[in-house]
């Protein structure tokens, strides 16, 4: 080590800094800078937050606090009556049934869809392969008030009106353009050569992607169709045109909302929002992901 | 001679919503060459067409059971649709005549059916009063979301992107409302403005004000615009701001530290660098947010309950839905306008931003 | 006087200490060089001086001012960055006058500085052109114009050839060099090239862990290492170590290698006291002995195991005890694997370390007489 006199400035230890003016105006300002950022991030997150605080407040209110004026910020008492209310009113749990069977059944199909899709865009090159990533992006551009119009009529024509299987092949076409190019995203991301390594040591080209790729590639796979059930899970205009008496649950709400009393509203609204608080904290690292890859 | 069109399933939605949107079942009456039934069409002439008799004939028809009954046929003389005269013979079935024999007029009555072009569904959505209130709203809500959407999400991703500390806690938190429906936003916000809500409960707890003040009805109409708004921007800004993040991650720091270094302040780091550099990500994300934009629905009506305000996607709705209008032909229509004025809105951004880019580089 | 002191700096990344107490002064007008493998710091402490990052503890003066908590904009500094980070979405022009307009430069004097900069990088004439569609090496010399039209006193360069290849970066080189001197700026330049070092440094820093375990001039510290790691980091091939035993001879000591005795220079007899009986490193450049094919009294005996035929020199490899050596001849030096040849170690260029930790075995004397 080359120790140097050190001309003017006399030596510090770096366990006691020296707090001159200069130094401590450097200090507050980088703390300022800092404490306006915190605050900002803050505010930002007590805007999200409050709007979901007050109706959760409301879902364990009793119905006559909610019905109560001026409201209170805390549920007193604490009280599941306002959600037994809606839970227990005319078709939600048949509703909720509804929506949890379109849900999954378009997890399942677009899923199913996706994989190979995705895969195949992912790996091979193959003639209109940009071609259908143009289409396929199109096909997100295409309002779902669009699509849903003359859909309904279709499937009123072909006798399959008000069947949930219908709106969930509805929410599969919805989402699967953004399914396909996730997944295959998710795909490209492991590399070629395991693939190549598994099968010089003997695996066939389904057991490689089986037991490398897939495994690999699961936790992406699985975050898009949480992203697909949530999508389902929330849309409202296509199930709202394409069903009448198996409403979904945000349909069934929806087209209710006039006669409906403000418990069963702020109630309703709570038990549709708490599957997306959950599922949005379990893909929230596979977010950025997804819309980077949507980018292009 | 007025086009007929084939009935068909068409599998595909834009040609089936095209179908549904300008044509109309109708019937018309065909005129034949000959006094046959599968004889050539020389015209047709529409229903409640007063005809003159120029000719007739009697023929036998033959029954399912072997027996025969007299069949008139007549020559007739009529001024079609598009005010052409046209001649040809006809079935006694399809015409009203006084007396079979001796009448030397008829009315047509009768005909097959046909699919015809219209313009009935579109003029009918023109003229409906609701549809001007409803284009100036949606786009209002337009113009007031988008931007302020912008510049939230904006915001967002650069505290994101400053690593404070629980950085990971806040993107949990700021893409919260990217899993919550708009249905659910609606209820979210309508519970803070109804006239019960908890800003009245504020205010006159407060003593700011004595009595609630009642912000959603039919005469507060900038009022409701400012909930749905507010409403709007809480939900979906989550995804322009995790649009934005992902093209923030894509710029290498170099940059931006090349800019620390080079004297940019963080103003200038922003409008020289950083702005420049998310261009491509700000227009995926503007164009998604202007198509969703014009589809603003379930917040609307959640708030509002869509009858004192309305928006194109309720429009198209409360046409489409039995209970109401049942008239999937003007929802159609609806549905065509939404997509098309989407579609220009987005072919100008990006003819903006190219003109923008062909400006720079020349 | 644009000299840069840093006092006792420390940096930590989590539980990661990538600066340790590091006090350096580069004077004015001088080329330093940081020089180490990957994950030193040499980065980090170049950063600092930049004010890319805040140090944890310590300060940074530059030209008799505390600029610790300033922000780079306020340092009076320029920099190339190893990726260049020239801004793709600016023409050339732009981005060699991104520093002289965020400070507001009247323009006429800023197309002057833009003009001036490009010249000595030969690039005047792309001046409209985007970067896309620039190679690397042209990329290098708009980022190194970008860092010389503001003017600094001082330019910081974290691995700036690192991107090229190799004849590119042999040409670049040299021609930084030259610019740099005569642009009289004091450069801090990182890079983990020692050949790159060893050219371009008028003093080289060489850090390991954090911490800077010499700083000298290029020839000195190729010479002189004060530790087997700098004398193992810097040339090709690295310099030998052996193991030799310390032994008394009379008033003095000597250090047996095999069954040939070392005598050590006069001033180490001190130090060598405590080492009696013990092992110790003997360092030596593999172009420091002097290969003879005849047996010499005061030379040792190796078989060689390896020829390496590299045209400027032939290198060859052989064995002493278990250590294995490798000595550099001319090219006329003619054998053959399993050949004898006699190794003499000339007594200034035999280097004895602590073979436990490495260290020169009583350094500061050491540095004082060749001083």
């Amino acid at each position: 080590m080359s120790t140097e006199a050190l001309p003017n400035i006399p030596a510090v230890s770096p366990k006691e800094p020296m707090w001159d003016a200069q130094r401590r105006r450097a200090l507050i300002g980088v703390r300022l800078r800092r404490a306006g950022v915190y605050a900002v991030a803050i505010t930002i997150a007590v805007w999200v937050l409050l709007p979901i605080w007050l109706i959760a407040t409301m879902a364990f209110s009793t119905p006559q606090d909610v019905r109560a004026f001026p409201k209170a910020l805390f549920p007193n008492p604490i009280s599941l009556d306002s959600i037994n209310f809606f839970l227990n009113a005319d078709g939600i749990i048949r509703a909720t049934g509804n929506s949890i069977f379109v849900a999954l059944l378009a997890v399942v199909l677009s899923t199913l869809l996706a994989v190979p899709a995705g895969y195949a865009i992912a790996r091979y090159m193959f003639p209109g392969r940009d071609a259908v990533r143009l289409v396929m992006l199109s096909v997100r551009a295409f309002p779902i008030v669009v699509l849903a119009v003359p859909l309904a009529v279709i499937f009123l024509q072909l006798g399959l009106f008000d069947q949930p299987f219908t709106l969930a092949l509805m929410h599969t076409a919805l989402t699967l353009p953004t399914t396909v190019l996730v997944i295959s995203s998710v795909f490209a991301s492991v590399p070629f050569e395991f693939e190549e390594a598994a099968q010089v040591f003997g695996c066939t080209p389904l057991q490689a992607f089986a037991r490398v790729v897939l495994p690999l590639a699961l936790p992406g796979i699985a975050a898009s169709a949480i992203l697909t059930f949530v999508l389902s899970w929330n849309e409202v205009f296509a199930a709202i045109l394409l069903t009448l008496s198996n409403r979904t649950l945000p349909a069934h709400i929806l087209y209710n909302l006039d006669k409906s009393s403000d418990p069963f509203k702020f109630a309703a609204a709570f038990v549709m929002l708490v599957p997306s608080l959950i599922f949005i904290f379990f893909i929230r690292r596979y977010l950025f992901n997804m819309w980077g890859q949507i980018n292009k | 001679m007025r086009p007929s069109l084939p009935h068909f399933h068409c599998p595909y939605l834009q040609p089936q919503a095209f179908q549904l949107a300008f044509t109309r079942e109708g019937q018309s009456l065909s005129l034949r060459a000959e006094a046959l039934p599968d004889a050539s069409v020389t015209g047709t002439l529409p229903l409640q067409t007063e005809v003159r008799v120029i000719d007739r004939q009697q023929l036998d028809e033959v029954l399912p059971n072997g027996a025969t009954r007299p069949v008139f046929w007549y020559y007739v003389s009529g001024t079609d649709a598009n005010g052409a005269t046209v001649e040809g013979w006809v079935n006694q079935r399809s015409l009203f005549i006084e007396n079979r024999r001796t009448s030397e007029t008829a009315r047509v009555t009768g005909g097959e059916a046909v699919r015809e072009w219209t313009f009935d569904h579109l003029n009918r959505m023109l003229a409906d009063f609701r549809f001007g209130t409803a284009v100036s709203t949606t786009l209002l809500l337009m113009v007031l979301i988008v931007p302020a959407q912008f510049v939230l999400a904006i915001i967002m991703a650069l505290v994101l992107q400053s690593q404070i500390r629980g950085s990971g806690l806040f993107l949990y938190i700021y893409a919260i409302p990217l899993g919550i429906s708009d249905l659910v936003a609606g209820i979210l916000w309508f519970a803070i403005f109804t006239q019960r809500g908890f800003l009245n409960s504020l205010l006159v707890s407060a003593e700011i004000i004595e009595l609630p003040f009642i912000f959603i009805q039919a005469d507060h109409m900038a009022w409701m615009i400012a909930i749905i708004v507010l409403a709007e921007i809480w939900r979906a800004t989550s995804i322009v701001m995790v649009i934005v993040v992902s093209g923030l991650q894509a710029i290498p720091r170099d940059y931006l530290e090349a800019g620390e270094v080079f004297g940019a302040s963080l103003w200038q780091r922003l409008r020289h660098i950083i702005l420049p550099l998310l261009k491509p990500s700000l227009q995926v994300a503007l164009i998604l947010r202007t198509i969703l934009a014009f589809q603003v629905f379930a917040v609307v009506i959640a708030i509002t309950g869509g009858d004192i305000m309305t928006v194109l996607s309720n429009e198209t709705f409360r046409w489409y839905d039995p209970a109401r209008f049942n008239n999937p032909s003007v929802a159609a229509v609806y549905a065509g306008f939404i997509m098309l004025i989407s579609l220009a809105i987005s072919l100008f951004y990006m003819r903006a931003v190219r003109s923008q880019e062909e400006a720079v580089k020349a | 006087m644009t000299e840069i002191l840093i006092q006792n700096a420390v940096k930590r990344f989590g539980k990661f200490v990538a600066i340790d107490d590091v006090s350096l002064t580069v004077q004015e007008r001088e080329f330093l060089v940081l020089l180490g493998p990957s994950g030193c710091g040499k980065t980090t402490l170049l950063r600092a001086i930049a004010g890319l990052g805040m140090l944890d503890s310590g300060r940074v003066v530059i030209d008799g001012r505390d600029v610790t908590y300033l922000p780079p904009r306020e340092r009076g500094i320029s920099m190339v960055f190893q990726n260049y980070a020239i801004f793709p979405h600016m023409t050339v022009f732009d981005n060699i006058a991104f520093g002289l307009k965020m400070k507001k430069t009247p323009k006429p004097q800023l197309t002057e500085r833009v003009q001036n900069a490009a010249k000595l990088l030969h690039i005047e004439s792309m001046l409209e052109r985007y970067p896309s569609q620039m190679s690397g090496g042209q990329r290098q010399r708009i980022a190194v114009a970008r860092a010389i039209a503001v003017e600094s006193p001082i330019i910081l360069m974290d691995e700036p050839l690192s991107n090229l290849d190799a004849l590119l970066r042999l040409e670049m080189r040299a021609e930084l060099k030259t610019l740099l001197s005569k642009l009289g700026v004091t450069t801090v330049y990182v890079t983990h090239d020692q050949i790159e070092a060893m050219s371009m440094g008028d003093r080289i820093a060489v850090m390991r862990a954090g911490k800077i375990l010499q700083l000298d001039q290029p020839t000195r510290v190729y010479d002189h290492p004060v530790s087997q790691f700098v004398g193992g980091f810097i040339g090709t091939p690295p310099m030998n170590f052996l193991h030799g035993q310390v032994q008394k001879n009379g008033a003095g000591y000597r250090v047996k290698l095999g069954d040939y005795h070392l005598k050590p220079p006069a001033d180490l007899e001190a130090a060598l006291t405590a080492w009696d009986g013990k092992s110790v490193l003997v360092g030596i450049r593999a172009e420091a002995m002097e290969p003879t094919k005849s047996p010499s009294p005061d030379a040792v005996q190796v078989n060689v195991d390896v020829v390496e035929m590299l045209g400027a020199q032939n290198l060859l490899t052989a064995r002493i005890g278990d250590d294995t050596i490798k000595v550099s001849t001319s090219p006329d030096f003619q054998v053959a694997v399993g050949d004898a040849i006699w190794l003499r170690f000339p007594e200034n260029k035999v280097r004895y370390m602590n073979p436990e930790d490495g260290q020169v075995l009583n350094a500061p004397s050491l540095e004082k007489v060749l001083a």
